[in-house]
């Protein structure tokens, strides 16, 4: 009977806290969101208040996401701070609008995610306009566009895209680029095999691990480049343009509209062909001698 | 007083477990971000291929790096001493490296090399190579766990070598290295997981593709996570059992 009573009392003592744990983090989460509408309140009414007074508005730091892994328009300087075509882009564009310019680094994957979760304001990181993506973030206007080219093995006798949709051939990719979408969507009967970086599509076309690499033609142009004894390059076009354009978290109009004017100005005033000249020299003649359109001629 | 200690367990779990859901729950609110799990049911196919492929790939590969752990346990132990140093090499190169270069390492120059261009077969291999390290030091462990003065009183009773081997040796090896060996399975079933990056395509690599095509990262890593508990929980549950089992009777 005693021992009934106490494991009865040491029951109840055991419900008892968890049932308090439990109060405990519900009222945890509340307090926390409470807290959070509070700050809120007090930012928007900051805001208000640096309306009138615009010194303050304009050091609200301008957040942009990209993948520092594509040379030369995203990547890193051998100290490590961010530099290519598209930084030097986005710190035009910050100037413009008044506000410094931070560069986060994040995987390719991360992009839409970083804008979906309000961690950043914009992603430039040459990134397609595709359907699928306007669904979950806006896009600016086009500010480039790249066609896609293929990277074959030396030895091989692919020379278009339906040569190398066989069975059994392999087409490497990475994983979300327009080259994965259009490989995926295309390829029939080759087997497609999604790679986490550029470097490791080339390696399996120069080891001949794949028949082919899709990518866009300058990166395809420069991987021949620079392995010139285990691969060629293939650019018979074969797919539309794809057009490049900054990523806006969905419903921010007022930044939209400030990236989209911000676009036109800077290409009316030659700044894309600056940064071509800086960045690019040497490939934009190459691209003129292989009869290509350039990156920032839209017409 | 059974069924009532039964009872506050079963309490006890569920609140905690309630406490969980809530926590996650919060936190995904906050995040403000809506869930749509629909794509699982339009790729169940090839969610279903994946999970397949992590269980294929992580059953040879415990069978492998079982025979290569027990190899190089007994090389460690054993008297020739250029085998013994070959096996210290090998289990200090594996577990002082982390498993994303050695994938790059075997796969792209050693496999290439010597010609293995199979992506399961190269997938099971550098994952038993990996993993027959870790096996190695448990097997280790196992074998110094063992009283020498057992094989002393063995000879005392007239056992022989084989005798004492079958009946002192073993039994104990195998209660003392069984449990640990459950929770290595549980890890080559992660680890399997970073095959991903040669395009293995497993479970982890088949939710990148999926996520890659329609964006929706948060609910493809969260049910990748559901369907590796799938697999981790049960085993987890079998090693308790089985370190029970062992500790009564011993």
């Amino acid at each position: 009977m005693k021992n009934i009573i106490k494991s009865k009392k040491g029951t109840s003592k055991i419900v008892l806290t968890g049932v308090l744990l439990l109060c405990v983090a519900l009222l945890a989460g509340c307090a926390k969101s409470d807290a959070k509408k509070t700050t809120e309140t007090a930012e928007s009414t900051s805001t208000q208040e640096t309306e009138t007074s615009q010194v303050t508005e304009k050091s609200e730091p301008l957040v942009v996401a990209m993948e520092l892994a594509y040379p030369p328009f995203e990547t890193k300087d051998t100290a490590g701070n961010p530099t290519g075509i598209s930084v030097d882009f986005a710190k035009a564009l910050g100037e413009y609008l008044g506000r410094p310019v931070t560069i986060v680094n994040t995987a390719w994957e991360g992009l839409i995610p970083s804008l979906q979760t309000e961690k950043v304001d914009l992603v430039i990181s040459s990134m397609t306009i595709t359907e699928d993506r306007g669904k979950v973030i806006d896009f600016s206007d086009p500010y480039a566009n790249s066609m896609l080219g293929i990277l074959v093995n030396k030895d091989s006798d692919i020379n278009s895209a339906e040569d190398l949709d066989q069975k059994g051939k392999k087409v490497a990719v990475k994983a979300g680029s327009t080259g994965f979408i259009y490989a995926k969507t295309h390829m029939k009967n080759a087997e497609v095999i999604v790679l986490a970086d550029e470097s490791a599509c080339v390696t399996e076309v120069a080891q001949g691990k794949a028949d082919g690499f899709f990518y866009d033609q300058l990166t395809i142009y420069r991987n021949q480049q620079r392995n010139p004894e285990t691969t060629k390059a293939v650019y018979v076009p074969f797919q539309d343009k794809d057009m490049w354009g900054v990523g806006v978290q969905k419903g921010n109009t007022e930044l939209l509209n400030q990236v989209n004017a911000f676009i036109k100005e800077y290409t009316a005033n030659g700044g894309f062909d600056e940064l071509s000249e800086k960045y690019l020299h040497e490939e934009k003649q190459a691209f003129k001698d292989l009869g290509f359109k350039w990156f920032f001629d839209l017409t | 007083m059974v069924l009532r200690s039964n009872l506050t367990k079963t309490l006890n779990a569920f609140l905690a477990s309630l406490l969980v859901i809530i926590l996650v729950w919060i936190s995904v609110l906050r995040l403000g971000v809506a869930f749509d799990f629909s794509f699982v049911v339009e790729f169940r196919q090839r969610i279903w291929q994946g999970f397949l492929m992590t269980v294929a790939i992580s059953l040879a590969g415990f069978v492998l790096s079982l025979f290569i752990g027990i190899v190089a346990a007994l090389l460690q132990n054993g008297k020739i001493l250029f085998l013994k140093y070959i096996s210290i090499i090998y289990i200090n190169f594996i577990r002082g490296t982390p498993l994303i270069m050695q994938i790059y390492l075997f796969y792209y120059i050693i496999g290439t090399a010597w010609g293995v261009e199979n992506r399961f077969l190269s997938g099971v291999l550098i994952l038993s190579i990996f993993e027959g390290a870790y096996i190695a030091e448990i097997i280790r462990g196992g074998i110094q766990g063992l009283d020498p003065t057992q094989l002393e009183a063995a000879k005392a009773v007239g056992f022989s070598r084989s005798q004492t081997v079958k009946l002192v040796v073993i039994p104990q090896l195998v209660a003392r290295t069984l449990p640990p060996l459950v929770g290595q399975f549980s890890s080559i079933i992660k680890d399997s997981s970073l095959l991903s990056i040669i395009a293995v395509i497993e479970l982890t690599q088949t939710m990148r593709e999926i996520s890659a095509l329609n964006f929706r990262l948060f609910e493809s890593y969260l049910f990748l996570g559901l369907l590796y508990l799938c697999l981790t929980i049960p085993l987890a549950m079998i090693g308790k059992a089985l370190e029970r089992y062992y500790n009564f009777e011993g």
